[in-house]
């Protein structure tokens, strides 16, 4: 047993000489997806010779890693992930300000005044529709909240957990939105919805998959993960958007309290914000809106001029979200 | 009663091994987390606890437990009886099969299941036109006992195969039929062995959570919501006391079981089974074999279908061939920052678990329960729980008078790029299947037979070597290659740990399902699943 | 000569509140010595023998070796080998690597590790089975390479556990001669467990016979025989006929009357003035001779062994069983036989009742 012990000893002290933690190194928190961080880290190091490396994680994994490390965190940048989440995190005194000036190209209400965090993508919500299943029922593309309470969708619909997904919590506020911000309405238009829905996700697009295998009828999902569904292979599914109204989800980027290397944070979400990188979403199958006013998006992202928004307020969702979440827990999902 | 008195010190460094093992790897981190969920703050959280809701989760919990650990019991003895006794064909290919799911990784199997036998499932819809809603109780008893059988079967086996088949004679002679003599011998001889695995797989099932999560449906347990409050309430206090709620179950199943198997020591194994097996070759052997075949297709139509996923476009929408996704996979060097880590913490698991083991039926009568229940510990925390609890205990350097004793072992820019905290959290997750296979095989054997090592002048640890380890190294043989499998395919802990240098499999495939990119998630699957069968193979050689 | 074996007061409680399995049990076996624990099943006598070969911890009293008190030495450093009930041979290994297991941790040479186990196996007659497993061997080889692994290590004291239970009878017999044998040739002290008094009687110097924890007896096998030292040794060790009689002591010896005669037989210190004893006559010193007449007795029941012929003769006294060794079939008595019925004084006991 001793001699077994001696590996992982004399690994350590062979890579601690490695990974002393350099100056000119980078560690990211990324909530996007895998290939989306990849891509981001590699041509920030192509384009400032600083080194990056990415973990990718769940806003609320990324959130109690930063939190647990009590002021020693290991990230120095956080990027990507719903802005709700860097609006706990900012109340919880966990992000270093930094009003980057590439930042005046991004709209006011798609940034932190302060500039705790920064909008990178806008996602929007909309239904991803399997047309084949719904009329097996006799129904036509949803194109409003209220047609997805119709009883004929019992257990057709797909939608993510607000607590593990961002989706499903953005879901959740656009229906407290759209009910005036009362977030009773918004809780009770999920209790109606319930019956309807197939099983709550993890993860977001998960609804599109369902919706794309035929298992759901309709997906409630950000419209891009229903644009890369169909890029994937299904290519039959149809975006719709609500026509009351929906919410959206704002990406945001951030330098992280206490970083060990802050001069290479900034660095970073000054790239993040660049229209350079903004561009790069849909080389990785990501059609997210761009925030930078100089980005044109893509002709597969959500087309902002058809859509009506509802009015999203950031901050009230992001402070809402943990009391919001656990009522959701209790009177709806336990109580089922 | 002490078996010797003098001679300890090898019996004393091993006790002080193990002990820092579990403390370092289970109870600080674990402390760190609860420490949380003792202050003040916490305590409105515990009044919440009697709220229907929560008794509602705990309820589920139970049950889903319970039901897994009898039906991945039963689907073990299922398994190791028509293979130590009945006579029908195909008994290799049928045990290579059962082994399979020990390699289960994370959303593959979940997702698999739902392509075939969902909804719009390719068997349930496709081929029989159901309209089956698999998310739930159902999906997640199904996923959850298939993927944890393979270590009751495989305790079970080689147990099977140790009984004395004259007993059976006996009781047949006696006039026993078949159907008596294994419910009135073979049964209560197994005993020991169905309650260690169906522990094991108790504690397994309600601390899972990737299925949940995949599965679940509106089925909430308290694994998933434990993970909830900290992924979405970002609020680590109610995870603790989720954890802590998750913990009595596991704990009073354990005193449980210790108080039921410590009454009844069941020793049979003397080293010379005598008579011989008789298979049963009648008609009543076929039931059983359809059955164990049946679940046999099931696992192959599961993996197959990971399989076939890594090298079509969408599998179920366009079975285009292609590479790409392999490509991907074998690119990335998760493949082998996993391997390795893993490689280095299976030995450590597995001897880990088999020196506790040993230290716990041998050597400490008084001691045993707290060992025995310590290294358990690690499988019943909820892994989220547990890597917050690594975070919280092992991020900073720890610091005595301005000088650093131990530097941060997790996260990016610690030691060894994080992969300290990784091993550690490999060992401990996958101590506990070597510790109860380890546990079960030495209360067969018959203490005599170290006795006689003894008397002739052997200090303890050297009959453990030259004795008993030999003797169940069968038992040690399923520690390791089960401490690989879960290694391997372990995610929630890890979830916390991984770092820029050291990437791990599962979280990639976690991601990648997470972007839908299913191809990818089958293909990270199919590798591992891969690797790992190749290393059992591997152990297996080393080891024999 | 080493191997003095001494036992002080031992006793033994599993559990605090439970009667004592081992009860103040003290004894002596010098060098070379071959002492039995005898006993019904549950008297004590395999949990003493783990207290001596330290596998067990005695609740107080002590075991010395050659003087030297061995309370602090553990099982393996105790100089004893033990020989298990079920062999304990260890599965794994060929019956040579059986055998020379206890060498292996005495780091002989290749060369005297080889030859010492060459002459074990030449001694138990297993020659030409060193590479097979144990599993491979029947329970008399089986038991021989148990025996041969004991003694190859040169232990100063052999333990045996009812290593005889395990095999039929002809061979049961063979092996206590091979282990006397042994045991002799080597000269080392045993302490041999058994509930066979037949065993007991054949293999050993003395025999300690134990009830319920305690010793009631130590003495050689004649003495255990024909002085038993209680009721119970008389009724455990052998067959034995009790007489219930009015005796009346003189001189250390009993007047006894019985069968319808006054006799004087040797009788227990115990014994006292004028009381009620009990006769014990054992069935080899009873005769019977037939008579045409009304005798003391009448056959009620006949039991023919071959080399002897068993009577059960009722008298006014009781049943007794007559044993006749190598009957002729002209002498054999039919049931209904009135027969006369006496014994030699000297060959009967008396004992006090208990």
């Amino acid at each position: 047993m001793k001699r077994t012990l001696a590996i992982p000893i004399a690994l350590t002290l062979a890579s601690a000489a490695c990974y002393g933690g350099g100056k000119d190194r980078i560690t990211i928190a990324c909530g996007a997806h895998e290939q989306w961080c990849a891509t981001m880290t590699r041509r920030f190091t192509e384009q400032t010779g600083i080194e990056a490396g990415f973990v990718r994680l769940s806003s609320g994994e990324a959130m109690a890693r930063i939190k647990a490390a009590r002021g020693k965190p290991e990230f120095d940048a956080w990027h990507g992930g719903p802005a709700d989440g860097y609006e706990a995190a900012k109340k919880e005194g966990l992000l270093e300000p930094y009003l980057s000036p590439a930042a005046a190209r991004i709209k006011p209400e798609w940034r932190d005044p302060g500039g705790a965090w920064t909008g990178v993508y806008l996602g929007v919500l909309g239904f991803c529709n399997n047309p084949d299943v719904l009329a097996e029922t006799g129904l036509e593309p949803v194109t409003s909240w209220r047609a997805l309470l119709d009883e004929r969708l019992r257990k057709n619909v797909g939608v993510a957990h607000p607590a593990t997904s961002g989706t499903g919590y953005t879901v959740l506020w656009t229906q407290v939105a759209l009910g005036g911000g009362s977030q009773d309405a918004g809780l009770d238009y999920l209790r109606r919805l319930h019956p309807n829905v197939l099983q709550f996700n993890k993860s977001g697009n998960a609804a599109a998959q369902q919706a794309g295998r035929g298992e759901v009828g309709v997906g409630i999902v950000f419209s891009h993960d229903c644009v890369a569904q169909q890029q994937q292979g299904y290519a039959k599914l149809r975006v719709t958007f609500p026509e009351e109204g929906t919410g959206y989800e704002i990406g945001g980027v951030a330098v992280i309290k206490g970083a060990r290397n802050p001069q290479g944070a900034r660095a970073y979400v000054d790239w993040a914000l660049s229209a350079e990188s903004q561009r790069l979403g849909p080389t990785v199958g990501f059609y997210a809106l761009p925030t930078n006013a100089g980005v044109t998006p893509d002709s597969k992202a959500a087309d902002l001029s058809k859509i009506t928004l509802v009015d999203y307020d950031v901050p009230g969702a992001g402070q809402a979200k943990p009391g919001l979440v656990r009522r959701f827990e209790d009177e709806i999902m336990a109580a089922s | 009663m002490s078996r010797d008195r003098g001679g300890r010190l090898p019996v004393r460094v091993a006790i002080g091994a193990a002990s820092a093992l579990v403390l370092a790897g289970t109870v600080y981190p674990l402390a760190s987390v609860l420490a949380e969920a003792a202050t003040p703050a916490a305590l409105p959280r515990y009044a919440r606890l009697t709220s229907a809701s929560d008794l509602g989760i705990l309820r589920n919990t139970l049950v889903l437990g319970f039901l897994v650990a009898t039906a991945g019991t039963a689907l073990g003895l299922l398994f190791a009886f028509v293979q130590t006794r009945l006579d029908v064909p195909g008994k290799r290919l049928l045990h290579w099969i059962a082994l399979i799911p020990m390699v289960s990784p994370p959303f593959a199997v979940a997702t698999a299941t739902v392509v075939l036998y969902g909804r719009r499932g390719l068997i349930t819809h496709g081929l029989f036109g159901l309209d089956y809603d698999i998310y739930g109780l159902d999906g997640l008893v199904l996923v959850l006992s298939l993927s944890f059988f393979p270590v009751a079967y495989l305790g079970l086996l080689g147990m099977m195969r140790a009984l004395d088949p004259a007993m059976e004679e006996a009781a047949m002679n006696l006039g026993a039929s078949r159907r008596r003599v294994f419910r009135t011998l073979i049964l209560p001889l197994l005993a020991p062995g169905l309650a260690a695995p169906f522990l094991l797989l108790f504690v397994e099932a309600i601390a899972d959570l990737a299925n949940p999560l995949v599965l679940g449906g509106d089925y909430v347990v308290l694994a998933s919501r434990a993970y909830l409050a900290v992924t979405g309430e970002y609020d680590t206090t109610s995870a603790a006391v989720y954890s802590l709620v998750l913990l009595v179950p596991a704990i009073g199943l354990y005193l449980a079981q210790r108080h039921w198997v410590g009454r009844k020591v069941r020793v049979t194994v003397t080293g010379r089974p005598a008579g011989r097996v008789h298979l049963v070759s009648g008609w009543a052997r076929w039931p059983f074999y359809g059955l164990a075949v049946l679940v046999a297709l099931v696992i192959v139509s599961l993996y197959g279908t990971v399989l076939a996923g890594s090298v079509t476009e969408v599998f179920g929408v366009d079975f285009t061939l292609t590479l790409d996704h392999l490509r991907v996979a074998l690119g990335s060097e998760a493949i082998a920052d996993t391997t390795v880590l893993a490689a280095v913490a299976t030995p450590i698991a597995g001897l880990a678990g088999l020196v506790m083991a040993w230290l716990a039926v041998r050597h400490l009568r008084a001691g045993s329960g707290w060992l025995d229940f310590a290294g358990t510990l690690g499988i019943a925390v909820p892994g989220t729980v547990l890597g917050i609890g690594y975070v919280l205990a092992y991020r900073s350097d720890l610091e005595i008078g301005g000088v650093t004793v131990l530097p941060g072992l997790v996260g990016g820019g610690a030691v060894a790029g994080g992969s300290l905290a990784i091993v550690l959290a490999f060992v401990v997750r996958s101590v506990p299947a070597g510790l109860r296979t380890a546990t079960g095989s030495l209360a067969q054997l018959h203490p005599s037979i170290e006795e006689a090592s003894t008397g002739l002048g052997a200090r303890p640890f050297q009959t453990f070597r030259r004795i008993t380890l030999p003797l169940i190294r069968p038992a040690l043989l399923t520690g390791l290659s089960y401490s690989f499998a879960r290694c391997m395919t372990s995610m929630s802990t890890i979830v916390f740990l991984v770092t820029p240098d050291t990437k791990i499999i599962t979280a990639q495939v976690l991601s990648a399902a997470g972007m839908g990119y299913y191809g990818v998630a089958f293909a990270y699957c199919t590798v591992l699943t891969v690797i790992v069968l190749a290393s059992l193979a591997a152990i297996r050689k080393v080891v024999a | 000569m080493t191997g003095l074996l001494r036992l002080e007061n031992l006793t033994k409680s599993f559990t605090w509140d439970a009667p004592p399995v081992v009860d103040d049990v003290s004894l002596e076996a010098a060098p070379g010595e071959f002492i039995t624990l005898l006993g019904p099943s549950g008297c004590g006598k395999t949990t003493t023998l783990r207290i001596v070969a330290g596998f067990e911890t005695a609740t107080s009293g002590r075991v010395l070796l050659d003087g030297v008190p061995l309370d602090d030495v553990p099982a393996q450093r105790r100089s004893m080998a033990m020989v298990f009930q079920n062999y304990a041979l260890f599965p794994h290994l060929s019956v040579f690597d059986n055998v020379a297991y206890g060498l292996r941790l005495r780091d002989r040479t290749r060369a005297e590790l080889t030859e010492a186990v060459r002459i074990a196996l030449t001694s138990m007659n297993l020659v030409g089975l060193e590479g097979r497993h144990p599993h491979e061997l029947s329970g008399g080889q089986q038991q021989r390479v148990a025996l041969a692994r004991a003694m190859v290590v040169q232990p100063h004291v052999l333990l045996f556990d009812e290593p005889l239970s395990n095999l039929d009878a002809k061979l049961r017999g063979a092996m206590r001669a091979e282990i006397r044998r042994v045991q002799n040739l080597l000269g080392i002290t045993s302490l041999y467990v058994t509930h066979d008094q037949d065993e007991a009687m054949a293999m050993s110097d003395r025999i300690v016979v134990l009830d319920r924890g305690r010793v009631e007896q130590i003495g050689t096998p004649a003495e255990i025989y024909l002085r038993p030292a209680s009721v119970f040794v008389a009724d455990f060790i052998g067959r034995a006929n009790f007489l219930e009689v009015p005796a009346s002591m003189t001189g250390g010896q009993a007047i006894v009357t019985v069968l319808g005669r006054r006799q004087i037989v040797a009788a227990h210190p115990l014994l006292t003035g004028d009381s009620t004893a009990l006769l014990m006559i054992r069935p080899e010193s009873v005769r019977v001779t037939p008579t045409a007449v009304e005798g003391n007795g009448s056959v009620l029941g006949v039991t023919f062994h071959g080399a002897s012929v068993d009577y059960q003769v009722e008298t006014a006294g009781g049943t007794l069983t007559c044993t006749v060794a190598g009957p002729h079939p002209g002498e054999l008595l039919a049931e209904g036989t009135n027969v006369n019925v006496s014994f030699a004084a000297d060959r009967a006991y008396a004992l006090p009742r208990r």
